[in-house]
This record gives C-alpha cells, structure tokens and sequence, in this order.
C-alpha cells in the first residue's frame, strides 16, 4: 500500500511537465537522432555478443579442461563459434555506415 | 574522383583509353574516362601478380631432396588446408585443397596488403569480398551437383517430403544468406580495422597505432582462415551422404 502511494505521488510529480508539451514544435534544434540510435544500437550489439562469446569461450575451456585430447575438435568449435558470433555485431556496425550520414 | 595510389595512377595512365571503350562496349557507364580503373582493382591485380609470382617461384624451386623455406611454408599450409577439410568433409576432400588454398592466399595477401604505404586492402571496399564469397559460394554449388547430380536439389528440401514447401523457401535464404555473412564479416572486419588505426593515428600519432597494426596482422590472418573453413564447411554440407 506504501509504495502504491509513492507510486501515485512519483506520477503526480511527473504531470506537472505537461506544460512542455505546449510549445509548439521547434523543427529548427535538429536533434541527429540517427547518430544517436546508432551509438546506443552499437553498444547494444556488442554488449551482447561479449556475452555470448564469453559463454563460448567459457565452455571451450571448460571442455578442454575436462578432455586434452579432443584440443583439435574443440578449437575448432570455438574457433568457429567465436567467428560467426562477432559477425552479428558486425552487421550492426554496416547498417550504421550505411545509415548514418 | 577518387583519390588515387601511385599504382592505380599509373595503371590509368597505361590503359585509361582501351579499359574506357571495353566499358562502354557494355554499356556502362563511365564516370571519369581519363581515370576508369579504380583503387580496389588495382589492388586486386596486384596481389593477382605477386600470388602469380610467388606461385611460379614455389614451382621451380621445388625439390625433394633439399626443400627450401619456401617449399616447406607452402607444404604446411597445404597439409594444413588439407587436414582440415580431410577432418570436416570426411572422404574425397582432397580435391578441394587447390581452390581452398588459390582463395585462402588471395584473401590473405588482399588483407595484409593494406600495412604498405601506398596501397590499401582491396577486401575494405564491399565489392572484394563479394566476389571472394560469390566464388565460394558457386564453387560449393557445383560440387555438390558434381556430387549427387540433380539429386543434390533433395538437400533443399528437409528432412521430410512433406516439409518441403516450407523448407525449399527457408532453405534457399538461408544459402543465399551465407554469400551475404561471408561478405559482411571479411569487409567489416578489415573496414573496422581500418576505421580504428585512422582514429588512433588522429588521437596519438607515435606509438599507440602500431598496437592497430598488429591487431589488423592478426585479423587478417583469422579472418581468411575463418573464411575457408566455413567454405569448408558449405562444402560438407553440399557433398554430404545421407546413409
């Protein structure tokens, strides 16, 4: 019940911003909002693909460590894996060259 | 017009005329007549001319009794390329090694060739590493037609007769798909690369850059490597055996 009332406060704090909405719109302060997709959108893709291919790297050590002898197998594997997993943040990366101007 | 490298110049200043009127016999359109070839070409042709060089010196340099250096480096990138489709291909992979080896160099000195002053890797423009991956991809084709004949058609169906209308479609993105992944990852690598030594070099000129160059020597060599073993493994799934 207590923090349904801070929530309904924190709601009313935020209407008395309304006003804002009231200026007509000023097409003139040219906000490049490619630019700044395009910065939060790479960070998102590489963000994501650190973590994926630490979880590869992650079971390719702990393969490795298990079982020596399949090294070749395994490092083939990870090799491969890592490849294909920086590919889609790379993906990424074009469409921001091809996007942003 | 795009600024020129002193080999590109010199190319167009040799064979601007006759390069312009083969073009124009297609119907292209040509933007700079007096400057036709561009960058990347030239680049391209030149690592044509090395590779050809080099190979024709491998040639009359080899021996059996008294192999040189240079035998032995090209022996063990031919036992590896050969190990390596013999592992993930299965049977009758030898065959493969000559067009594996052929790509695998190219891409490797395209890559390498943009650490000399005065020229830049072909393979940091798009249109390098398409046609290196339309090559591939053709290749692969063929050998699995070589393969099973018209019965190669079957892979595109799944598992299932019944699946088929649904797997012919998904089937032929998804192969269409692997000509663009192949493409995208060899030219932003190199693009990227190239990007972060130009930011560098602008921030801290001496010392801090050679760290770039040395991290785009070590992409160029896994990023050809990565690309012939995926080429390797299209192929195994192209020449594959149901039993």
């Amino acid at each position: 019940m207590r923090k349904l009332s801070y929530l309904f406060m924190a709601l009313a704090c935020m209407f008395l911003a309304v006003p804002v909405f009231a200026q007509g719109g000023e097409a003139a302060s040219a906000v490049n909002w490619v630019a700044i997709t395009a910065g939060f959108s790479m960070a998102i893709a590489s963000a994501v693909c650190g973590l994926a291919q630490a979880k590869a790297t992650a079971a390719a050590a702990e393969g490795l460590a298990r079982n020596p002898a399949a090294r070749a197998g395994i490092q083939l594997a990870l090799i491969l894996g890592l490849a294909l997993i920086e590919s889609l943040a790379l993906y990424t990366l074009v469409i921001i060259f091809a996007k942003v101007k | 017009m795009q600024e020129q490298l002193w080999f590109t110049a010199l190319l167009n200043h040799l064979f601007a005329g006759p390069v312009t009127a083969l073009l124009q016999a297609f119907h292209i359109e040509v933007r700079h007549p007096q400057a036709p070839i561009p960058n990347s070409f030239a680049m391209e042709l030149s690592v044509f001319l090395f590779l050809v060089v080099l190979f024709g010196l491998v040639r009359s340099r080899l021996s059996v009794e008294s192999p040189g250096p240079l035998q032995h480096i090209f022996e063990g990138a031919h036992g590896f390329i050969e190990g390596q489709s013999a592992e993930i291909v299965g049977h009758h992979s030898e065959g493969f090694t000559p067009f594996l080896m052929a790509l695998g160099f190219f891409i490797l000195f395209c890559n390498l060739l943009g650490l000399i002053p005065g020229f830049e890797s072909p393979t940091a423009v798009p249109v390098v590493p398409l046609g290196c991956a339309i090559c591939a991809f053709v290749y692969y084709q063929v050998q699995g037609f070589k393969h099973a004949g018209i019965g190669y058609l079957k892979h595109f169906a799944g598992p299932m007769p019944i699946l088929a209308p649904l797997m012919i479609p998904i089937e032929l993105i998804s192969h269409l798909a692997r000509v663009l992944s192949l493409t995208i990852r060899l030219f932003a690598n190199m693009f990227a690369g190239d990007l972060v030594t130009l930011v560098f070099i602008s921030l801290v000129p001496i010392g801090v850059p050679i760290l770039f160059l040395g991290l785009h020597i070590f992409v160029s060599f896994l990023q050809a490597y990565i690309f012939i073993l995926l080429t390797t493994v299209y192929l195994a799934g192209a020449v594959a055996e149901e039993h």
